[in-house]
């Protein structure tokens, strides 16, 4: 079984695994690693879509 | 200039009592959480990095071997290599069963082969917490 997803699905996928790990390792209550993991997470779609913006229009 | 408070960790217990955690997260992501009974968080862990680590194979990411050649080749490949090891067992168990792709071209083949070390970096990430946890620096 072979697994195609688009680059796109792929960051979004990636985003999310490495804010799980960087929650659970880096905090020490479990509030505090929702809120870190989610505040990783939201930075990871702001790059990703900057980034993507940024390429799209420098290559109009 | 406020001088920065001193954090004052308490002393490194004996080898005998954090290796133990340290080779078992290694071996299997989230087993150090689970060798110091932090279930939830172990299972966590196993997930963000095993869930990652197949998809890896799944896409046919390259697992790296270790070539030398020009500055940036080594770095990248010995790097790789270091990261793939990290994963521990379903590494170790990708190369006995045969599993590992050729290093070809292709998109997907290259976001499998990221997603294949990024597991390895992250199960660093896990390895280390559980060896916090395990002398008394975190909980």
């Amino acid at each position: 079984m072979k697994l195609a997803l688009t680059h796109f699905e792929t960051t979004l996928l990636m985003a999310l695994f490495i804010s799980v790990v960087l929650g659970v390792v880096t905090k020490k209550t479990d509030r505090e690693r929702l809120r870190y993991g989610l505040t990783s997470f939201g930075w990871f779609m702001v790059t990703i879509f900057g980034l993507g913006w940024l390429m799209y229009l420098g290559h109009r | 200039m406020s001088e920065k408070p001193e954090i004052l960790y308490p002393p490194l217990p004996p080898v005998s009592k954090w290796l133990p955690v340290v080779v078992v997260a290694w071996l299997l992501p989230g087993g150090g959480h689970f060798y110091l009974k932090k279930t939830y968080r172990g299972l966590i862990l196993a997930g963000a990095i095993l869930i990652p680590f197949v998809m890896g194979l799944m896409m046919r990411g390259y697992i790296f071997e270790p070539t030398g050649g020009d500055l940036l080749t080594t770095i990248i490949y010995y790097g790789g290599f270091l990261a793939n090891v990290a994963t521990g067992l379903p590494f170790f168990m990708t190369k006995w069963f045969g599993y590992e792709s050729a290093d070809v071209a292709g998109h997907v083949v290259d976001y499998g082969t990221k997603f294949l070390v990024t597991a390895g970096l992250c199960n660093i990430l896990a390895m280390v917490d559980a060896w916090e946890i395990a002398v008394g620096r975190k909980d």
